[in-house]
């Protein structure tokens, strides 16, 4: 059985922008959606979702926590 | 009917030592449901699913504390129930007795006892007494997310080995029909609360947890059982099986070591 990472958005109130608040390690998406509610829950979030980690495409970045799903054939962007 | 202590008292003898059994047998098994989870704080197979699982004994404990709260109805002092009593006097659900021996436990005892105990919840929180129909559905609510873990732990050992999908059936035939007689009975006392529309009937809330873990059984290839009686050793004034969980799970209950240390 493998882990994969799933990174965390939330937001406090309708209209917040959704902000990244951590990650979990899940076997699949239903515990990704478990661990995540129960592993960031001191705030009452208005709403949370997780992300695949490897479903993220970077855009500008090279290095960072989302620079392994990169195509390595993309070249790095500058701001 | 309100939730005041003279609604309660203006109950006959009967149904209302029915009805705080009720109430004593879900607070007791949230109780020791929550050092069962407890116990796998450290030794769950992730960091995250101890989290979960250190959530799950927190929603238990703080569940069990509303439900002895309640009890002040009944003229208990809830302080006494929750610190004083032995373990010999608890109501919880027979099938906590031990501690979960392995991870394969845990995940049944979220599938069959928690979710058993939500059914029985639900069913007391849509019968007519107030303080509890006004508690329940925010407890649901939490439980929701226990029962997911669950049922998708069991999903992924059931997929991935033989070994682990035996453990699981194992475990499933021997908790699940002991758990089913045990939160949701069928003896006359019970048979009281239906009728004065305290609970909803405990073959109505079997049917909704027969269809909530049939896919889990599909999984695993078991049936849900045929429950007929109580079973051997029935004990009506606890509403449980005989026995009583281990001394050393009611001493954390009680919090004996906490209370220990305090500076009078």
């Amino acid at each position: 059985m493998m882990e994969r990472t799933y990174d965390v958005f939330a937001r406090k109130n309708r209209g917040d922008a959704l902000c990244h608040v951590g990650y979990v390690e899940a076997l699949d998406d239903a515990l990704a959606r478990v661990y995540a509610w129960k592993t960031y829950d001191e705030e009452k979030w208005f709403e949370m979702v997780a992300v695949p980690r490897s479903a993220i495409i970077p855009v500008n970045r090279a290095d960072g926590p989302f620079a392994g799903a990169r195509p390595e054939s993309e070249p790095e962007r500058s701001p | 009917m309100t939730g005041s202590s003279e609604t309660i008292q203006r109950l006959d003898p009967e149904t209302r030592k029915g009805f705080r059994r009720l109430i004593l047998s879900l607070a007791d098994t949230k109780r020791i449901l929550g050092i069962r989870y407890s116990d796998w704080l450290l030794g769950a197979p992730s960091i995250e699913a101890g989290i979960a699982v250190s959530s799950m004994a927190q929603d238990e404990w703080g569940h069990a504390r509303l439900l002895y709260s309640v009890l002040k109805d009944f003229g208990d002092d809830p302080l006494e129930v929750e610190h004083s009593r032995d373990a010999s006097a608890y109501a919880s659900v027979d099938t906590l007795d031990r501690p979960f021996p392995d991870w394969s436990a845990v995940v049944v005892g979220m599938v069959v006892v928690d979710g058993v105990l939500s059914s029985a919840l639900e069913g007391a929180g849509s019968g007519a007494y107030e303080p509890l129909s006004g508690r329940v559905s925010k407890m649901l609510a939490e439980e929701e997310f226990h029962g997911e873990l669950g049922r998708a732990w069991l999903r992924r050992i059931a997929e991935s080995s033989g070994v682990g999908r035996a453990r699981l059936r194992e475990r499933v035939e021997e908790v699940l029909l002991p758990t089913l007689r045990g939160l949701l009975p069928t003896d006359p006392l019970q048979g009281r609360l239906v009728e004065a529309g305290l609970t909803a009937s405990s073959q109505e809330l079997r049917d909704r947890v027969r269809e909530a873990v049939t896919p889990s059984l599909e999984l695993l290839e078991l049936e849900f059982p045929v429950v007929e009686g109580q079973g051997e050793g029935w004990d009506p004034d606890r509403g449980r099986g005989p026995g009583h969980p281990l001394e050393e799970a009611v001493e954390r209950a009680r919090g004996d070591r906490n209370r220990a240390l305090f500076v009078e």
